[in-house]
């Protein structure tokens, strides 16, 4: 039995549909993360889930249980939001016994060891008695996860909650997420518009587009194979190109607008008008080589790799590449791309 | 010229209104109530303190304020957060309904009340229809009037004070307090109520020191037998030209609004510092 059950879920503001029948199971102790840009009804998916928004239509079941009507509080969820939410009129300790509290879990003095263990878990045993204002940004995060893991619900919500922090601590919370998913096992669904983020912690990616699915399935699946132009574009930004494929003697080749050819993997079945999906790094570049001929544009330095942007049959296409060897503006350059990296997209 | 001359100069107008419209008659007035035939005396203090009519009338106007003021933050609250979490149109509407009470002079205001609460009033018979009361029943010249004029007209300073600090809170910690399991009204007393509270207070405190020295609402509604202090210190200046115990009496009033406001200004000075 799925930990949550969604069926045909539609949900419209007004005039504006936003969710157009989203079905989705997420099993128990699952990590699903919502991935999509903003404005692609994946926050509003994860707060009908939370009873924070209703349904236009459509059923959402946890644990077994019909919930689509009930309020948040009557279902066996936690949140944890971007903006984390804590209570300021109320100490860390007493936030994170809050949800305790209100669901009236265990007598005072098991709320007040499950309140000690759970700060002990996110490092913040010491600061258990300070205000949420007197804590620094990456610190208030991990009350608000630990109050968010206390009550051990059945499902636990993440909307964003990494997208406030900067970059050093945001790896480490995804760290800290991860191990505390393993421990815990809580079926969890996780909102992100940042790929890397979906990648790096999900079970299983749900791409979100205009309030549709678009694709999912396990990380790795779904950033090698991307089913189409938008999750090729989302996740690893690839570049598209159109293309018609010939078959010529049993290898089929790509044919590019100027004539110009990439050869393809052999069981490659697609012919005729196709779009390709060509990764950033999967691009090699060399001086002279093997393959279709383009020119430079420009270079932006990232430290350990650089950027090109590069003309290639009409197109702009970006490439990154090691620093080892460096290209110049206005350089003609060839490129190269194993024949198995490049992903067709029928028309 | 330099800047701090210059500062002085910009607020002296103000200071100079002040000490001139304020601090100057407040003077008098502490002159006025130690003033006797042979030099300063207390007898004004000592003769108002030793009579038990005066003292009814100090208990009956601490009493009535404390009634009226927490009618208005029971009122004022929900009237608030219903205000803070309307969409802005109807916030509007709600808040000129609020303070369409200041916007009419209170004369006209309280006549309106006379006509609703008399003897022949709408309210007074209704009840009586409703078979609730006796026949001679009426509303007017009791504290039940004074409650229920005073209240339309300090709803405003109680529902705009909370209204103020509700719209500043975070709409989501409500929606985190409902996911950690709080019903709405639970969200209500735990969350909303504890940070609205220096609304509350601020909104308590005007409507307190207000209402404590109202004169007109109360004489007109309550009459004469029902007499609260700035009446009587009226009547002292008008009718016995009894000055320097009308000034006694006045002080009275000033030191009792400030004995509520420090403590006030000690918990809200703790609460930024």
């Amino acid at each position: 039995m799925p930990a949550v059950k969604l069926d045909a879920i539609r949900k419209s503001f007004g005039k504006v549909a936003v969710l157009h029948g989203i079905t989705l199971d997420v099993e128990p102790g699952e990590f699903v993360s919502l991935l999509g840009a903003s404005g692609c009804g994946k926050t509003t998916l994860l707060r009908i889930v939370a009873g924070l928004e209703s349904t236009t239509s459509g059923s959402v079941h946890i644990d077994g249980h019909d919930v689509t009507g009930l309020p948040p509080e009557d279902r066996d969820i936690a949140m944890m939001f971007q903006s984390y939410a804590l209570l300021p009129h109320l100490s860390v300790s007493e936030n994170v016994r809050f949800p305790l509290r209100m669901r009236r879990i265990g007598s005072r003095e098991e709320q007040d060891e499950r309140v000690k263990k759970v700060l002990e878990t996110v490092q913040l045993g010491h600061l258990a008695e300070r205000r949420p204002r007197q804590l620094s940004g990456g610190q208030q995060q991990r009350v608000a996860l630990a109050r968010a893991i206390v009550s051990n619900p059945k499902v636990l919500l993440l909307d964003e909650p990494l997208s406030n922090l900067d970059a050093r601590l945001r790896e480490d919370m995804q760290v800290e997420l991860i191990e505390i998913h393993k421990r815990l096992g809580l079926t969890t669904i996780f909102v992100t518009h940042d790929q890397e983020e979906a990648l790096s912690l999900s079970d299983r990616i749900v791409l979100l587009n205009n309030g549709r699915i678009e694709q999912e399935g396990a990380p790795d699946a779904i950033y090698d194979r991307p089913a189409t132009e938008f999750a090729s574009n989302f996740l690893g930004s690839a570049n598209i190109l159109p293309a018609l494929i010939e078959g010529l003697g049993g290898t089929p080749v790509a044919v590019l607008a100027d004539g110009q050819r990439l050869p393809l993997a052999t069981d490659e079945p697609a012919r005729g008008d196709v779009r390709l999906a060509l990764r950033q790094e999967d691009i090699h570049l060399a001086i002279a080589g093997d393959g279709p001929d383009a020119e430079v544009r420009t270079r932006v330095y990232l430290g350990a790799r650089s950027r090109y942007v590069v003309s290639l049959a009409g197109q702009t296409v970006r490439v990154l590449a090691p620093n080892d060897t460096v290209f110049e503006p206005g350089q003609r350059v060839t490129l190269t791309i194993a024949p198995e990296r490049i992903r067709v997209l029928a028309r | 010229m330099s800047d701090r001359t210059e500062n002085l100069l910009l607020i002296l107008p103000g200071l100079l209104l002040l000490a001139l419209a304020f601090f100057l008659p407040i003077f008098q007035m502490l002159a006025l109530s130690v003033a006797g035939p042979d030099g300063p005396t207390l007898a004004h203090f000592a003769r108002f303190l030793g009579d038990p009519y005066y003292l009814g009338i100090l208990w009956r106007t601490v009493r009535l304020s404390l009634i009226i003021t927490a009618i208005c933050a029971i009122i004022g609250f929900p009237l608030a957060y219903i205000m803070a979490r309307v969409g802005p149109r109807l916030r509007l509407w709600l808040i000129v309904i609020v303070i369409l009470p200041l916007m009419t002079s209170v004369v006209v205001r309280t006549f309106g009340w006379m006509v609703l609460l008399s003897r022949s009033g709408l309210v007074p018979e209704l009840l009586r229809d409703l078979g609730l009361v006796r026949r001679n029943f009426s509303l007017m010249q009791t504290e039940t009037a004074i409650i229920i004029g005073m209240v339309q007209v300090l709803l405003p300073f109680m529902a705009l004070s909370i209204l103020g600090v509700i719209t500043r809170i975070d709409p989501r910690l409500e929606e985190a307090a409902r996911t950690m399991g709080c019903s709405f009204l639970q969200t209500l007393r735990t969350v909303i109520l504890p940070l609205a509270l220096p609304g509350i207070v601020a909104g308590s405190l005007l409507a307190f020191t207000l209402s404590a020295s109202s004169f007109v609402t109360p004489s007109l509604l309550g009459g004469s037998r029902i007499e609260v202090l700035a009446a009587s210190i009226y009547s002292s200046v008008t009718q016995t030209l009894d000055w320097p115990f009308a000034a006694a009496q006045a002080v009275i009033l000033f030191v009792g609004v400030i004995l509520v406001l420090i403590p006030y200004m000690k918990v809200t000075g703790r609460s930024h510092g």
